[in-house]
């Protein structure tokens, strides 16, 4: 694709601003009204989606303009599809593709940005998408689990970079292979070996470098011959179900989130929570798990000329419709003891947790800033603890809480499933 | 020209470095224009002093809120008062709330349901300014226009902040004329050519009882967000009617009994609009619905303040469409749609679908005044549209209108437009031509003057009111720094 193929839909932008907000009805007062957290703290109507359309539609008619601001506006964006939801809900128009498209343009014509060059560097050099510190596989020391790259399992276990590297996060890791463990799946992983996914290069807008490591993660993945694949990483999720479906490199493979996983082995009753853990939550739907985790539609067509747009064959869009929105939900309320009270902005119209789209690199205050605001909402329930289902989120999550003092914890769902089990 | 640096560092040190730029890779986002500056101020004494800045040397401005894509000027200092968004009071005993223009009629009407209330939201939707003067689905209950404002705090083009109403009140009292001499025309004129200068950055909106619950209880994910149930005492209904005679006497004595919470007249199109997730589906639909119905009519809501007074105006709705030979449209009659449309057209939610969904653009004519006149002269522009949809110019609607009563049908809104491709310039311009035309039909014919028409030929039928405002502007704005202004939406 490229940004001439989105003309049509950047040129449909009426600049009426519910891009900035979540779907109107579900607007519940002024209080977590917006969705989009560019706008909400940049203000330039630069920053919402209409604008980056209406400066895309410009550009492909006058030519790209490089300047400082015009690519802080481009680096700024957590890429993580609300606005597409907000948007989508009345028009019949892409909005996250050509954003995206946009950003990849930049990148093409060298207007990078140095934090994610950086960052970028570091996949090609390492296959991870954060800093290496020991080995990949360290973190399952003493686990025994079984080495997928040597014997034949039914699942793969995709840990990711963060969980296997970040010392903080690797409890995650060590917390789904127990599950797994206890649930008797015949699992493994692929310890040292495992690579990045790439879908963090993808959402910083280099394509290429996320081909290039999709590839070579791919073939890994048939190489170990395992038809399912589950992740405890949001990005991961939506990577390999999505992304690489789109660039038909999935093929046959299953993909699943753990929380999807886990909702099916507890429904199989092959998991059974049965220990309390008494608290008081709020769940928060990591954006590529939820709204850009539902499936890649697979559409080449053409506008049929005339007074609607419309297309032939007709275009069905990804409106965040079929995202991962209730077996997250469900496994929390299986967990006796929790109790679970909603946000405003949940679902497909969940605020980020600010990491995304390489804002966690190239702007940790603005990620952080991001988060802040969706620690204000949690505690607005009077939930004592903020329950995730993605690496990133949580770490962000964590770091806001550092910044502001708050009291409100913050846990993946598979840290109470461990527990409850 | 742009900015000097002097001028430029003036209007930052009002609003702050990040406030202000004059990059102009950027401003395609607003407009494709070049701006002097775009500058946030965050609130009046930072609209105010930024005017001030203005006069002194001698630069336009205008004030720009949640959107549309408008028509500006290059050079211009466009003030962008997203940073404007609280609501700074929700007055229940004295029924107003003091909004700032980029609170959203979403938002405030939120707050407001929580609290048994409503408010004029206007018919360009939920998502614009709460402050925006204009007309709507509500009407029949909540009236519109100047109706709605009592007070406004208005930074005039040579930055005197001047405060109507509750707003320049010492105590709780209040008035959209006072204190002392009435500037309310002034203030609320907002029809081209006679937009007022300078920049609103409050107003005090009237609100209305609101029988409905707190929140609506919806469920599914968008597009398609459905009611759990129908809440208590509500109900909606699409009627048609074998003529526009009788609909509209259906109208007037819905009017008369003061029975609806909504009346709009819908054509069936909009209602295809309404209930369908993308352009495909609302072609189908409307072609289905187009056989449903036996002519002209009209989208009602009724809501009881208890199960007796629901059942009564129930009672008297049915009545009124049997003696006018009415129809309920059975696809309004499903539950699951009912939902949507009672959601929607209270929140005011989907006009987008309505307007800018099918091919990006629409060209309005709306009207104010007799619904019986004015249907007269929109049965004629829609004859007009036909030539059009069957070129595949614009949109087929069946070349309907639409409109509401307005105060329970004393007064109302008549409106008819053509959804076009703006990319193809063959279809703008017979649009265009269509517009035009039509307006000056309405003129000779005697149906009414619009002022979008040549104010040369509309003004003297007006007592001249273009001269009239041409002399106010000129004592108001001096400078001529405030090309056009309070247009909020």
């Amino acid at each position: 694709m490229s940004l001439e193929q989105y003309k049509g839909d950047m040129e449909m932008c009426c600049r009426c601003s519910t891009c900035k907000f979540i779907p109107m009805q579900k607007i519940q007062g002024s209080d977590f009204s917006y969705v989009c957290p560019s706008i909400a703290k940049y203000n330039f109507h630069a920053y919402s989606a209409g604008g980056r359309m209406n400066i895309g539609a410009a550009a492909l008619k006058n030519g790209m303009n490089y300047t400082p601001k015009l690519l802080d506006v481009v680096y700024n964006c957590q890429m993580c599809g609300a606005c597409g939801v907000s948007c989508n809900y009345a028009m019949d128009m892409e909005v996250l593709e050509p954003i995206s498209e946009f950003r990849m343009k930049c990148i093409e014509d060298g207007k990078t940005n140095p934090a994610l060059d950086k960052v970028i560097a570091g996949l090609k050099k390492t296959g991870s998408m954060v800093p290496v510190k020991g080995k990949r596989g360290a973190w399952a020391t003493g686990l025994k689990l079984k080495d997928a790259t040597k014997v034949k399992v039914d699942v793969l276990y995709h840990v990711g970079c963060l969980s296997s590297y970040d010392p903080e996060m690797q409890k995650l890791a060590k917390s789904i292979a127990r599950i797994l463990q206890k649930a008797g799946v015949n699992f493994g992983i692929l310890g040292d070996a495992e690579m990045c996914c790439g879908g963090r290069a993808y959402q910083m807008g280099y394509k290429d470098a996320f081909l290039a490591q999709a590839k070579k993660t791919m073939a890994q993945i048939k190489k170990a011959g395992v038809k399912t694949l589950v992740t405890g990483c949001a990005d991961g999720y939506q990577t390999f179900k999505v992304l690489y479906d789109r660039f038909n490199l999935k093929g046959g493979l299953e993909v699943l989130h753990i929380t999807e996983y886990i909702d099916r082995l507890i429904k199989e009753g092959k998991l059974k929570p049965k220990k309390k853990v008494e608290m008081n939550v709020t769940y928060h739907d990591p954006c590529r798990l939820g709204r850009l985790g539902e499936p890649w539609i697979h559409w080449e067509g053409k506008k049929i000329p005339g007074d609607r747009f419309v297309f032939d064959p007709p275009k069905e869009y990804r409106r965040g419709t079929k995202g991962i929105y209730q077996p997250p939900r469900d496994v929390i309320k299986s967990i006796p003891g929790v109790k679970l009270t909603e946000m405003t902005r949940i679902m497909e119209y969940s605020w980020c947790c600010g990491a995304g789209g390489g804002v966690n690199e190239s702007n940790p205050d603005f990620a952080v800033w991001t988060a802040q605001k969706r620690i204000e909402e949690a505690v607005s329930t009077g939930a004592e603890a903020l329950v995730s289902a993605c690496p990133w989120c949580e770490k962000t999550l964590n770091e806001a809480i550092k910044a502001s003092g708050s009291s409100l914890k913050v846990y993946d769902i598979v840290e109470l499933v461990e527990r409850a089990i | 020209m742009p900015l000097t640096k002097e001028q430029y560092k003036a209007f930052e040190d009002v609003v702050g470095a990040e406030n202000i730029t004059d990059d102009k890779a950027i401003m395609p986002a607003y407009y494709n224009t070049d701006f002097a500056a775009i500058i946030l101020p965050k609130d009046t004494a930072e609209v105010q002093a930024c005017i001030k800045l203005c006069n002194k040397f001698k630069r336009q401005f205008r004030p720009i809120c949640t959107g549309w894509s408008g028509m500006f000027p290059k050079d211009l200092i466009l003030l962008d008062l997203r940073r404007l968004n609280k609501i700074s009071e929700n007055n229940e005993q004295n029924m107003y709330a003091v909004v700032e223009p980029y609170v959203i009629s979403a938002e405030l009407q939120a707050e407001l349901m929580k609290r048994g209330f409503n408010f004029c939201i206007k018919g360009a939707g939920t998502n614009c300014s709460a402050m925006l003067r204009g007309h709507g689905h509500l009407d029949q209950t909540t009236s519109g226009d100047d109706r709605n404002h009592l007070a406004i705090e208005w930074v005039t083009p040579e930055g005197e902040i001047v405060k109507s109403g509750a707003l320049g009140s010492a105590d709780e009292w209040f008035c959209g004329d006072g204190p002392g001499p009435s500037i309310r025309a002034i203030l609320t004129s907002a029809v081209p050519p006679g937009v007022t200068p300078g920049v609103f950055t409050k107003a005090a909106v009237k609100l209305y009882h609101w029988p409905g619950p707190a929140a609506y209880p919806i469920q599914g994910h968008s597009p398609k967000y459905t009611l759990k149930e129908i809440p208590a005492n509500m109900m909606a209904r699409y009627y048609s009617f074998p003529s526009v005679e009788k609909m509209w006497n259906a109208e007037i004595k819905l009017g008369e009994n003061e029975i609806c919470y909504e009346l709009m007249g819908f054509n069936a199109a909009m209602v295809a609009c309404n209930i369908t997730t993308c352009n495909e589906e609302e072609e189908g639909v409307f072609a289905k619905m187009n056989k449903e119905v036996q002519g002209p009519g009209f989208f009602v809501i009724i809501a009881g303040n208890s199960r007796e007074d629901f059942e009564f105006k129930k009672k008297v709705l049915e009545q009124i469409v049997k003696d006018n030979d009415g129809i309920s449209l059975k696809t309004v009659e499903d539950p699951e749609i009912e939902g949507i449309l009672l959601c929607q057209c209270t929140r005011i939610s989907a006009s987008i679908r309505e307007t800018f969904r099918a091919g990006g653009a629409f060209n309005s004519i709306p009207i104010m005044g007799q619904r019986d006149l004015t249907i007269k002269w929109a049965i004629g522009a829609g004859k007009a549209k036909e030539p059009l949809i069957e070129k595949g110019l614009i949109v087929d609607d069946g070349g309907a209108f639409f409109g509401w009563g307005v105060e329970q049908g004393h007064l109302g809104k008549t409106e008819i437009f053509c959804k076009f491709d703006p990319q193809n310039p063959v279809a703008k311009k017979a649009v265009e031509t269509w517009q035009k035309e039509q307006t000056e039909r309405a003129f000779k014919e005697s149906y009414f003057a619009s002022t979008m028409g040549s104010q040369d030929e509309v003004g003297p039928a007006l007592g001249n009111y273009h001269l009239w405002w041409q002399k106010i502007i000129k004592a108001i704005d001096p400078n001529g720094v405030s090309p056009e202004g309070g247009a909020l939406v």
